[in-house]
């Protein structure tokens, strides 16, 4: 149990707790994963966060990695959403890591939307609940909101439209609401979507709040920046109402980084980001380079460092919104390009 | 356009072969565009890719499939003629995405038949092929290539969906598909002309075989070259280093001497995403049971490891083994193309014996890995594009 969870989310923290626990979690992992060990064969405790052992994110997409000991009973696996057409990620979930994981959601959740009981419509469908061995990214992003539902509606229909008649059964009893999508989705869904008369009426009277995440790519493609989206959402309802963005993957399941009103994501105290260089792997000061980001929640498989393959810059100092802690600009996917080859490419 | 004959002996027999060009005019033509792309790389186009270009254009390369197929060029038809050849007609070309330069190479060595070309490039990928007809046409001079190029080929960007594949396969009397089996399959199961031909070009892989004795260093700084254009993406890429008759040590040894040579060789950076995915891929391997180690500045991964591993799957991943020879030939994937020799004696018979008893359609020095030519994966696909006239006197 990671003692850092014992305060909130963006208290100052002691470094040296933190690469304590590090060192413990990476002990774990490496006598209880023949593959994670075979990777990080001669390590030993690290002196500093850049010395503790990582993964690239992209070995969960080829391999199902668990970390196998006394107290680890694995359950589901988790499975990234893969919008884009490409290779889900895979990463074993358990019953202790899932305890601290929802923990540690709930913790900064609250800090971002309050913590008062209302009602929670997901933008999706209940179907993905039932998925045998297996649950989705989306869903456990959407589900990490749970503890602040007073009830929970699953708003897809199954033609991939929006049911707004389950909008207006809730709206209907209650004012204040809790709205969770991926971001593409919920501009396609909602706020680039022509609302019914009568729903659009409940609306603007209601006190809605947007908590996204997932990112980007598909609005960029579709020229939609923060800006227009936020109003886009913000129009149709009533005040009080706010749109919240976090910055998370699947493989730090449990640790979300909120953009703060700064523009600026945060880290919170019972985990760890470092930006390296590309080609070197060095770690950079005030540079940007590629996120990684560590955690002493993940107990069942060692995705508890992870090189990402986002960009970012670690930003110096305290943040403007008065959070303390580490905190990052956000700068984009490593760039594609083209793989050219012959037929079997 | 001019239908001309042109006359060819070989030990076997003589051959006349009918052109509806001028082939000295036509080879004059090439070799000047190559001339003006010595001066620029177009954009769409690697400096790799360009400089290889360049290099086919060679008049003797040129000439290559000519004298490979019907012997030397004669200036008269004096002698009795066996045969006399013309060109089937018009020519298809399937591209998938992602193709390098198989489509100008195709291109050039087809404009040699003389017949039409229709060639359909993938929907959702830089296309080579027109770039390059598009440069040639800029700097071509007016005459007969630079008429055979605007008016004899046409280039579409479709996807494997569209009723235009239906079109190509009914019109063409040759179809030369390049692409995954199942894409090679669909294409020839299109209704096409009974009297028509298919020529494939499936999924394929090659390898390397060494002797550690025969690798100089000047036969490493060649392997590393070859690999390094296209990794695994290479039909005629090596995936994997055979070290022959050696040892896990010669092996652990070859992957350390390439290791070394290789920022000497390729010392440009990769592009980001390339070097972040080789820290995956290392691991990756390492995980499966490899002893990979990630070159300077992550430009590539060489994988050591036991025959029997799970073969490490990156773009930039080369994996060396070691193995008897026989283990070598027994492990070769069934769509083995390439295989591609650093050994001591490589016309010593056994070698014809071990190849003769495999699929290998290629067994060629390291360095000539790459080199596309009329003969290609099993057959003269060049010599295909003529049918043949038997002639008695």
């Amino acid at each position: 149990m990671s003692q850092l969870l014992n305060q909130s989310p963006f208290w100052p923290r002691d470094d040296a707790s933190f690469l304590k626990e590090m060192n413990e979690i990476c002990a774990w992992h490496l006598a209880g994963c023949p593959e994670y060990r075979r990777v990080w064969p001669d390590w030993s405790e690290a002196r500093s966060f850049e010395d503790l052992p990582f993964l690239h994110v992209g070995v969960f997409k080829r391999q199902l990695w668990k970390t196998d000991a006394a107290g680890i009973v694995h359950q589901r696996t988790l499975r990234s959403s893969s919008t884009s057409g490409a290779t889900a990620s895979m990463v074993a979930l358990d019953e202790r890591s899932s305890a601290l994981q929802g923990q540690s959601s709930s913790a900064i959740l609250k800090e971002l939307v309050g913590d008062s009981l209302r009602p929670l419509a997901i933008l999706d469908h209940a179907r993905a609940l039932r998925q045998r061995g297996e649950v989705s990214a989306r869903i456990t992003a959407a589900l990490s909101l749970r503890f602040l539902a007073s009830e929970v509606h699953f708003l897809m229909l199954d033609d991939g439209s929006l049911g707004w008649d389950r909008l207006r059964a809730v709206l209907e009893r209650q004012p204040r609401l809790l709205v969770y999508g991926f971001t593409w989705l919920l501009w396609q869904s909602w706020a680039a979507a022509t609302v019914p008369e009568d729903v659009r009426r409940l609306l603007a009277g209601a006190e809605v709040h947007f908590v996204h995440s997932g990112g980007w790519k598909k609005l960029e493609a579709a020229r939609v920046d923060r800006k227009r989206f936020d109003e886009g959402l913000l129009a149709s309802v009533g005040p009080g109402s706010t749109v919240t963005e976090y910055y998370g993957l699947v493989e730090q399941v449990g640790v979300v980084f909120p953009r703060c009103e700064s523009g600026f994501y945060h880290v919170p105290r019972w985990a760890g980001a470092l930006v390296r260089d590309p080609w070197t792997l060095e770690t950079l000061v005030g540079q940007p380079g590629l996120l990684q980001f560590m955690n002493a929640l993940s107990w069942g498989a060692p995705y508890h460092s992870v090189l990402t393959e986002d960009l970012g810059r670690l930003l110096p100092g305290n943040c403007p919104c008065g959070r303390a802690g580490q905190y990052f600009e956000l700068l984009g996917r490593v760039p594609k390009a083209e793989v050219r080859g012959c037929a079997n490419v | 356009m001019f239908d001309q004959l042109h006359f060819f002996a070989s030990p076997r027999r003589n051959i006349a072969v009918v052109l509806p060009y001028d082939l000295e005019e036509r080879l004059r033509q090439w070799t000047a565009l190559r001339r003006k792309m010595v001066v620029q790389v177009p954009e769409a186009f690697t400096r790799d890719e360009w400089a290889y270009l360049v290099a086919f254009l060679d008049e003797a390369n040129l000439r290559k499939p000519f004298r490979e197929s019907f012997g030397d060029a004669e200036a008269d038809g004096q002698a009795p003629l066996g045969a006399l050849l013309r060109p089937r007609g018009l020519t298809g070309i399937w591209l998938p995405n992602n193709v390098s330069l198989l489509g100008p190479l195709t291109l050039i060595l087809v404009s040699f038949a003389g017949a039409p070309l229709w060639v359909k490039v993938g929907s959702n990928a830089m296309d080579l092929t027109a770039a390059f007809v598009s440069f040639a046409l800029q700097h071509l001079p007016a005459g007969e290539l630079a008429e055979y190029l605007r008016g004899q080929v046409r280039i579409d960007r479709f996807d494997r969906q569209d009723p235009r594949n239906g079109e190509m396969a009914a019109a063409a009397k040759v179809r030369i598909v390049f692409g995954t089996d199942a894409a090679v399959s669909a294409i020839h199961l299109l209704p096409h002309p009974a009297n028509s031909i298919a020529i494939s070009f499936g999924n394929h892989r090659s390898e390397v075989w060494v002797q550690k004795e025969a690798l100089t260093d000047d036969r490493l700084t060649a392997l590393i070259r070859v690999f390094s254009i296209y990794g695994q993406a290479g039909c005629t890429s090596p995936r994997r280093v055979v070290v022959l008759d050696g040892s896990g040590a010669d092996a652990r040894e070859v992957q350390e001497r390439l290791v070394g040579g290789w920022p000497k060789v390729v010392r440009a950076d990769s592009p980001m995403h390339v070097a972040v995915a080789n820290v995956m891929e290392r691991q990756l391997a390492l995980a499966q049971g490899w002893q990979a180690v990630v070159v300077q500045r992550n430009r590539a991964v060489v994988a050591a490891g036991e025959l029997g591993l799970r073969e490490p799957a990156g773009l930039m991943t080369l994996a060396v083994v070691n193995a008897s020879i026989a283990e070598g030939a027994a492990s070769l994937p069934p769509n083995i193309q390439t295989i591609g020799h650093i050994v001591r004696e490589p016309h010593a018979p056994q070698w014809l014996e071990l190849i003769a008893r495999t699929a290998a359609k290629r067994f060629v020095p390291v360095e000539a890995m790459h080199h596309f030519g009329p003969v290609w994966d099993g057959g003269n696909f060049w010599r295909q594009l003529f049918e043949e006239v038997c002639l008695q006197s």
